[in-house]
């Protein structure tokens, strides 16, 4: 059978593709996990600087539209409170969360997420 | 090369395969092996396709008829620009440069998220490369661009004359570009629910992503529409074919889909709904595939050997299955905690937008399959046509436009009257203005001259609203900044999101214009003309001068009418509109001559011609229709703008994984 120069390039590419994907499963690699599981008290702990930092865009967007006169005072006034309020729960919430994580460490979040 | 092109797409194949297998393995086992051997995959998917496709180009190059594919839509005489693009003509070819722009496509999202570490990530890299597998196995098993033909002939068929034309050099791969771009979402999409990471990272992740494809699909639509314009040579742009319906489907829903995903973000609302918004725009681009290669609709656009229909229509099946599954299943995950302050707000404005966008769709869905379903119950062909589209989505549209002007004023959560007040009172006012100016001048005889004066008032009214809104931004921030420009500089650059959207929004409302005008108020006459003789239409006269033939090459003759165009008795322009005859090909092609102003259109068309040198002239006058090309490039503009880089935003999202980090550090265990 004669090996032509094609065959030759096929089997170099595939050589060097079964090299590619095939040494991180013969090598030695350390005994890490690449993802960590999910824990219920990061993803809140996580939406909530997203909710929070939401909020804060939202107060500024606000201010900007009191300044270019888009929106009157009392209107300003009502909706900066009622979004405050909103993110004072927010914060609450975080503070409560960094507590508990300090004080038992990331091994109780799930107890105390059921509680 | 055409051998290694052969055996990379069949290797790239295999590796997919494996690479989907792969990341599902070293996610759901958490294994970092099988992990860091997947991530090689998606740079090795593209280099194997990439290979492919220069192998492919350079058959076209190098005019190798062996390839029947080459063969089929390609000559010796062709230029060289049109062989560059005759890689995408056919079937086979745009397949591959599917598969070509998916991976390219994935190697930049894997390359964007390689360092996250995200679950979500290998999920999302799955899908894509299954979705990368099904057109490889058509391209291996199904649709070869690589079949030979056993006696290569000496010259090939050549191009379709209907596709040398440079809007269809440039129309398909932005199309493509828009079509393909939506499965990064989706995959995203579809891997928060698998994954069960149903926060909004996902659209955090993909909202570029989609901003871009949206882009590129409003792109593809209009360079569409323009390669109707000059090349079909009907006068019109768009004809609600079900191949142009399946590009816009798909682009309605996306743009419902950029408006509520706002309010997920902003507060944390609609979850399903977005979720299943992201779904239907694949499922639609899917469709729309299906529609151009199924061979059941006969249109300009479809491809001529459409043999693939239950393939895709196997793959929309399997995603709607799949994706409706993994929502229901996820339906409690899904649930949202917060609901609408009031009706009267921004975010109530987003929703009717979104009904309105999806009733345009559905629409547009429903005209576009009926023909197919009345042909297969009833065995009677039925076409719906133009009428049919304009009655049920002008009134929507119209109701659409009021809104596009009415959101950026209307505050979130809860408009009070004085609020409403305050904003609508100027573009109201300047609105009816313009409506009473109007009113003497345009004609208003029958439904769509009516519906037109409606559409004028409502871009009168959207188009002072956006001004009021720039106006205003730039009047606050002039305070703190020397001069006007600089002033509306940093307003914009700190706002890009918001003020690139009302950009995108001014040109939206010049596409409104130019179609209403150009539908309502366009019109046309024809004449059998001797040499020196005239036909008027509107305020100009053309005279018919000459009619010259001209062998352009050997495969191509040009028949060319040569009219002197005269205004107020001033020659203004001067129209050579002409058929082309290709070898081979029984019918002529028109190409029509243009005297485009943002006012009007003065389109030529040489319609028939004898021995006599008398000549059948066809002249359309067609308002506006220059606002809809000016129109697309604003959105450009905008888009460029809101998918800017934001380095606040990116400061903002490294504070938030620095006080994640913090808190959740392993110190703290």
């Amino acid at each position: 059978m004669n090996i032509t120069f094609p065959h030759f390039i096929e089997l170099l590419l595939i050589t060097g593709i079964i090299i590619a994907i095939g040494i991180p499963l013969f090598g030695k690699l350390p005994n890490t996990r690449p993802f960590s599981k999910i824990d219920p008290v990061e993803e809140e702990f996580k939406h909530l600087l997203v909710r929070k930092e939401e909020l804060l865009l939202s107060l500024k967007e606000l201010e900007v539209d009191l300044q270019a006169d888009k929106i009157s005072i009392e209107d300003s006034d009502a909706l900066r409170s009622k979004i405050e309020g909103e993110a004072i729960a927010i914060l609450e919430r975080i503070d409560e969360l960094k507590k508990n994580i300090k004080k038992h460490g990331r091994s109780a979040s799930k107890n105390f997420l059921l509680a | 090369m055409n051998d290694i092109g052969e055996f990379t797409l069949m290797i790239a194949l295999a590796t997919s395969l494996y690479g989907t297998v792969a990341y599902v393995m070293a996610a759901r086992g958490n294994r970092i092996d099988l992990y860091l051997s997947a991530d090689k995959v998606p740079l090795i998917t593209w280099a194997c396709i990439m290979i492919s496709s220069i192998a492919l180009w350079k058959a076209f190059f190098t005019n190798d008829f062996s390839l029947q594919y080459v063969y089929a839509y390609s000559n010796i005489e062709l230029d060289y620009f049109y062989k560059f693009s005759s890689f995408w003509g056919g079937q086979k070819g745009s397949l591959l440069f599917w598969a070509l722009i998916l991976t390219s496509y994935m190697m930049v999202v894997h390359i964007q998220n390689r360092s996250k570490n995200l679950i979500v990530v290998p999920y999302a890299m799955a899908v894509m490369l299954a979705i990368t597998c099904f057109f490889l196995f058509l391209l291996n098993f199904s649709t070869n661009p690589f079949e030979r033909i056993p006696l290569p002939p000496e010259d090939g068929r050549g191009l379709n004359p209907l596709l040398q034309n440079y809007w269809m050099v440039i129309h398909p791969p932005t199309l493509y570009l828009g079509y393909v771009g939506f499965t990064v979402p989706f995959a995203f999409a579809m891997a928060a629910l698998i994954s069960k990471n149903l926060d909004d990272a996902w659209i955090r992740l993909t909202r570029k992503w989609t901003v871009v494809s949206w882009f590129f699909l409003c792109m593809g639509n209009l360079f569409g529409a323009s390669w109707a314009y000059v090349e079909l040579g009907w006068g019109g742009y768009w004809a609600w074919d079900p191949v142009e319906n399946a590009a816009f489907m798909p682009l309605i829903v996306a743009t419902a889909y950029l408006h509520s995903v706002m309010i997920q973000e902003k507060k944390d609302m609609m979850k399903v709904w977005n979720m299943s918004l992201i779904l239907l725009t694949f499922v639609m681009t899917i469709f729309g595939t299906f529609i151009t290669r199924s061979g059941l609709i006969q249109s300009v656009h479809t491809f001529d050997e459409a043999t693939l229909g239950y393939y895709f229509l196997g793959l929309l099946f399997f995603i709607i299955a799949v994706c409706t599954a993994l929502i229901i299943s996820r339906l409690p995950l899904l649930k949202s905690k917060n609901e609408l302050d009031s009706f009267l707000s921004r975010e109530a404005g987003f929703l009717f937008n979104n009904l309105l966008l999806l009733g345009i769709a559905f629409a547009t869905f429903w005209g576009t399959i009926f023909p197919i379903i009345s042909e297969a119950i009833r065995g009677v062909k039925i076409t719906v046509g133009p009428p049919f589209y304009n009655q049920v989505n002008v009134p929507i549209g119209l109701a659409l436009l009021a809104l596009i002007g009415i959101g950026p004023i209307i505050a979130w959560r809860k408009a009070t009257w004085s609020n409403l007040k305050k904003n609508f009172l100027k573009p109201l006012m300047f609105a009816l203005i313009g409506g009473a100016i109007l009113f003497p001048v345009v004609p208003l005889s029958n439904r769509s001259e009516i519906y037109t004066y409606i559409a004028f008032i409502l871009c009168i009214f959207v188009l002072s609203s956006m001004l009021i809104e720039f106006y205003k931004g730039t009047m606050a921030r002039y305070a703190s900044s020397e001069t006007y420009l600089g002033a509306l500089g940093s307003l914009i650059w700190n706002n890009k999101r918001r003020y690139g959207g009302y950009t995108v929004h001014i040109g939206v409302v010049m596409i409104y214009a130019g179609i209403a005008a150009s539908s309502s108020y366009g019109i046309h006459t024809e004449k059998r003309l001797k040499i020196g003789e005239t036909i008027e239409i509107r305020d100009y006269m053309l005279r018919y001068e000459k009619l010259a033939a001209i062998q352009a090459t050997s495969v191509k003759t040009r028949i060319i009418a040569q009219l002197a165009v005269e205004k107020d008795g001033k020659k203004i322009w001067t129209a050579r509109p002409e058929k082309e005859f290709y070898k081979g090909q029984n019918q002529p092609v028109s190409e029509v001559d243009v005297r485009s102003t943002l006012a009007s259109d003065l389109y030529v068309i040489l319609a028939d011609f004898s021995e006599d040198e008398s000549a059948t002239i066809k002249v359309y006058h067609n308002p506006m229709v220059k606002w809809l090309w000016t129109g697309g490039w604003i959105i450009a503009l905008g888009t460029m703008v809101c998918a800017w880089p934001d380095r606040l935003e990116q400061r903002r999202r490294l504070e938030r994984l620095k006080l994640q980090k913090i808190v959740f550090s392993p110190a703290q265990e």
